[in-house]
């Protein structure tokens, strides 16, 4: 994915549009913070969930940490390969890291979310 | 924070540095699996100078650390390495410590970084009693190619050195000390220099092309793969030596501060025992986690991680005895991550044993 046309949360998720469906995954510096990821926990497919929800968990050798839904929709597709290979997200977050794919969403909640330039500036107030 | 005389020579190598026990220390360098398969198949080389060291010459200094620990220090053969605890009047673990025979009438002791204030405290009212901590840097390397990789580099004294053992030598006109020890279940030797000669031997270490440098994140997988405790984790004021994996360390023929609470509580029996643990996933369990049993709470996780050498979580944890039988299921922390206990070491194949052809 393209890291300018990505909407972000403060919990250093994004979400993307990609072929009219909506991917989700967890920025660069959230890798970075994270370090080695060793485990990750997806949603089931055609789960609702509300934005703010925690639906997936992911373990790096230092520490458990949840990911939340960036916006509200339906979990059409999760990336199972992640399940053997937790460390695809280290590698290459904004592509074969991606988490899963919503349908459904509302575009104003989109809006609501931070743009690349405004999410850039966010990480470096998290320093 | 406090610095290492190190810190310089690894700020190079990428380190990301943190705070541990008021120590700027790196915590990884290449990433933690990384140097953890980098230590397991080859060498990995660590900066462990927050640790303390002292040498104990003469009479009233051994009989110092003799009275605080629950081993016999005077029966320590030169040549051989010794593990132990200083343990306070309840029996609580202060620091755990390893001391090492110099000479006839020399120990060198090393500690931990968190209690060295307090150890330091306990042990320098004696005559002969020297802390050389502030002037020692103690640089580890560890992996199964350690002793090819400082053979090359000309530690002669080393070729016969076995598992346990350690030495005072000369390198490059410095006097050091180095023991065959370490935190990772192999093949290992733990390098005790002044702190001018830190640099040098570490760059000349970390120039081989088998060694990289690694960061306490690595040293934590590595050393809980294998079982070995971590003082402030694993082990703490208010835990005893029975409670922490210790019981057949302790000489029960001598005197020592804290007997006589630690002889209550292994003649009461109900003590709850240090146990190994592991996941049938690749989840962890984590330091803190409370475990689980028939849905009570019978115990807590002490240390816990993703073991890259076995593919699943492993840690150790506090258990009652009834339950710290080989194979009992459990469950723990908010989620109820389904755990069983284990035989120490839980990752088999680490080469820290090995004989070699002198």
């Amino acid at each position: 994915m393209n890291p300018d046309t990505l909407r972000y949360t403060e919990e250093h998720e994004w979400i993307g549009e990609l072929n009219g469906q909506y991917v989700v995954g967890i920025t660069e510096y959230a890798q970075s913070q994270l370090g080695d990821i060793t485990y990750v926990e997806l949603p089931d497919a055609e789960r609702e969930v509300e934005a703010g929800e925690e639906v997936a968990v992911v373990e790096s050798v230092k520490a458990a940490s949840d990911i939340y839904a960036p916006v509200s929709g339906k979990v059409t597709e999760t990336n199972d390969a992640l399940e053997d290979n937790p460390e695809l997200i280290n590698k290459d977050p904004l592509g074969e890291g991606w988490f899963f794919k919503l349908d459904g969403i509302d575009p104003t909640e989109l809006d609501a979310l931070m743009d690349v330039s405004a999410y850039r500036t966010y990480v470096e107030s998290c320093g | 924070m406090r610095q290492t005389p190190l810190r310089d020579a690894y700020d190079n190598h990428g380190a990301k540095v943190v705070d541990f026990h008021g120590w700027a220390l790196p915590v990884q360098f290449a990433g933690i699996i990384q140097e953890h398969q980098h230590t397991r198949s080859k060498a990995g080389l660590f900066d462990c100078s927050h640790m303390g060291e002292f040498v104990l010459k003469g009479e009233s200094a051994l009989a110092a650390l003799d009275r605080l620990v629950f081993s016999d220090m005077r029966t320590l053969r030169v040549g051989l390495c010794r593990y132990s605890a200083i343990l306070n009047e309840k029996a609580g673990i202060i620091d755990d410590c390893v001391a090492l025979r110099l000479d006839d009438e020399t120990l060198y002791l090393v500690t931990n970084a968190g209690p060295l204030d307090v150890v330091n405290d306990l042990l320098s009212g004696a005559e002969g009693v020297t802390n050389v901590s502030d002037e020692t840097a103690k640089i580890d390397l560890q992996g199964p190619l350690a002793r090819d990789i400082l053979l090359q580099l000309g530690f002669e004294a080393l070729r016969s050195m076995k598992y346990w053992n350690g030495a005072a030598m000369k390198w490059e006109g410095h006097n050091i000390v180095v023991t065959r020890a370490g935190y990772t279940g192999e093949v290992g030797y733990e390098i005790f220099v002044p702190n001018e000669a830190a640099i040098p031997l570490w760059e000349r270490l970390a120039a081989h092309p088998d060694v990289a440098p690694c960061g306490l994140g690595a040293r934590d997988t590595l050393r809980t793969e294998v079982g070995y405790p971590l003082n402030g984790e694993d082990l703490a004021l208010d835990k005893t030596p029975l409670e922490s994996g210790m019981a057949r360390l302790i000489n029960w023929n001598k005197e020592f501060v804290g007997k006589a609470a630690l002889v209550a509580q292994r003649d009461e029996g109900t003590h709850t025992v240090l146990t190994a643990i592991k996941t049938d996933s690749r989840r962890a369990p984590r330091h803190g986690f409370e475990i689980k049993h028939d849905g009570q709470v019978v115990g807590q996780v002490t240390s816990g991680t993703f073991g890259p050498s076995l593919g699943f979580g492993v840690g150790l944890a506090d258990l009652p005895q009834h339950l710290a039988e080989p194979g009992t299921a459990l469950t723990a922390g908010p989620k109820d991550l389904p755990i069983v206990t284990a035989t120490l070491p839980v990752y088999q194949e680490g080469t820290c044993r090995k004989k070699f052809d002198a």
